[in-house]
């Protein structure tokens, strides 16, 4: 579950006492380890939450940090150093593998601005028509049904050439239409990165609409991948 | 995640799956996804126009498991009953009957929107309006 912490308020360091940023795994004054900081996944690589991520500078400062905190440097640690170092781990690896990922690294973000997303987002805003995109909703359903009778053919033992032509045809649609929402949403970034608070709301919102579109296909696309591959 | 009895019982033994005749004028057809998943559920009724009660319902899911219990479980529960009372059907209630956690609501909320969506065809289709929401005879 997401936790937001307010990161601006300073914490006093456990050792040192000299206040810092609450959002940092080591005490910027003594480098003594902190407990786990309560603030967003971008503030674990110091950076204010953005879209488009330079991934080579992410990478570094993820090596960089997780060599800081390997146990063999916490070999003669106090027990609390210890304990902190397996937790900070921890965070840093989840805020790795959710920024790294552009996808994860945008619903992630959308979330923070408290867009309601995912599974465990109950429906309530499905009234909303911007978030139902009705003219997918025919073609995933015709094309799940294409794929179910190839899995039952198969099953039979027969190859219908006719269907799996098809089913090539509307993979490759629906591989372009998965890469142009991916274009969208880099397009989103920036608007999002660099724009005032009222660009950001739209953006959020288009962006919201963007990854609801992308899961129908980007589902179709595994599913169609799979049945073709077997 | 645990799937409760329920859940399971309808997975392997769902009630009326199919379809029905989308060209008829007694049938009304649901098309519904779930943005949260990508899931995507077709529902369909046959209403007899004398007496409006809906005489077969067939349901057609690609999605979780939890979306084909609570579709299968909302064919049988409308069959038979009139389309208004139909409409009065809502996810919590499979919710309840399906016993599913949370991350689940929203399969349940699709089945609702199916029911909702078959019955709003089906009225276009026939001309019968839409009811109006209760507010409006409560002011
Ligand atoms: S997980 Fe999407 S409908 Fe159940
Ligand atoms: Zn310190």
């Amino acid at each position: 579950m997401l936790k937001v912490l307010d990161s601006a308020v300073p914490v006093a360091c456990w050792s040192c006492s000299v206040a810092h940023n609450e959002s940092i795994l080591f005490c910027p004054h003594c480098s003594k380890i902190q407990p786990p900081p309560g603030g967003d996944y971008f503030s674990v690589f110091g950076l204010a939450p953005r879209l488009d991520l330079d991934l080579g500078m992410l990478e570094h400062e993820f090596h960089r940090l997780s060599r800081k905190l390997h146990p063999d440097r916490f070999a003669r640690a106090l027990p609390n150093e210890k304990d902190w170092s397996l937790a900070d781990t921890a965070l840093l690896n989840d805020a790795y593998r959710t920024l790294r990922d552009p996808i994860r690294r945008t619903g992630y973000l959308l979330k923070l601005q408290g867009a309601e997303m995912g599974e465990e987002h109950s429906g309530k805003d499905r009234k909303d028509p911007s978030r139902v995109p009705a003219d997918l909703l025919e073609e995933v359903f015709e094309l799940n049904m294409q794929l179910e009778e190839m899995r039952m053919a198969r099953k039979m033992g027969q190859t219908d050439p006719d269907l799996q032509a098809d089913l090539t045809a509307a993979k490759k649609k629906f591989d372009g239409l998965l890469d142009a929402v991916d274009q969208d949403l880099r397009g989103q970034w920036k608007v999002w990165d660099e724009g005032d608070e009222a660009a950001r709301q739209s953006a959020q919102k288009t962006m919201v609409a963007l990854l609801d579109r992308r899961r129908y296909l980007s589902n179709l696309v595994r599913d169609v991948t799979e049945t073709l591959g077997a | 995640m645990a799937y409760s009895d329920k859940v399971i019982d309808h997975y392997n033994n769902p009630r009326n799956v199919g379809q029905l005749d989308k060209g008829s004028a007694e049938v009304g057809t649901g098309l519904v996804g779930a943005p949260e998943c990508g899931d995507v559920m077709r529902l369909q009724i046959r209403v007899n126009p004398e007496t409006q009660v809906i005489e077969e319902a067939k349901f057609k899911t690609f999605g979780c498991g939890s979306a084909i219990a609570s579709s299968s479980l909302a064919t049988e529960w409308i069959k038979g009953r009139t389309v208004e009372d139909a409409l009065a059907i809502k996810n919590t209630d499979i919710v309840k009957e399906l016993s599913l956690p949370p991350v689940k609501i929203h399969c349940s909320v699709l089945a609702e929107d199916a029911i909702r969506a078959a019955i709003g065809d089906w009225k276009k289709k026939n001309g019968v309006a839409e009811a109006e929401p209760a507010a409006v005879t409560a002011q």
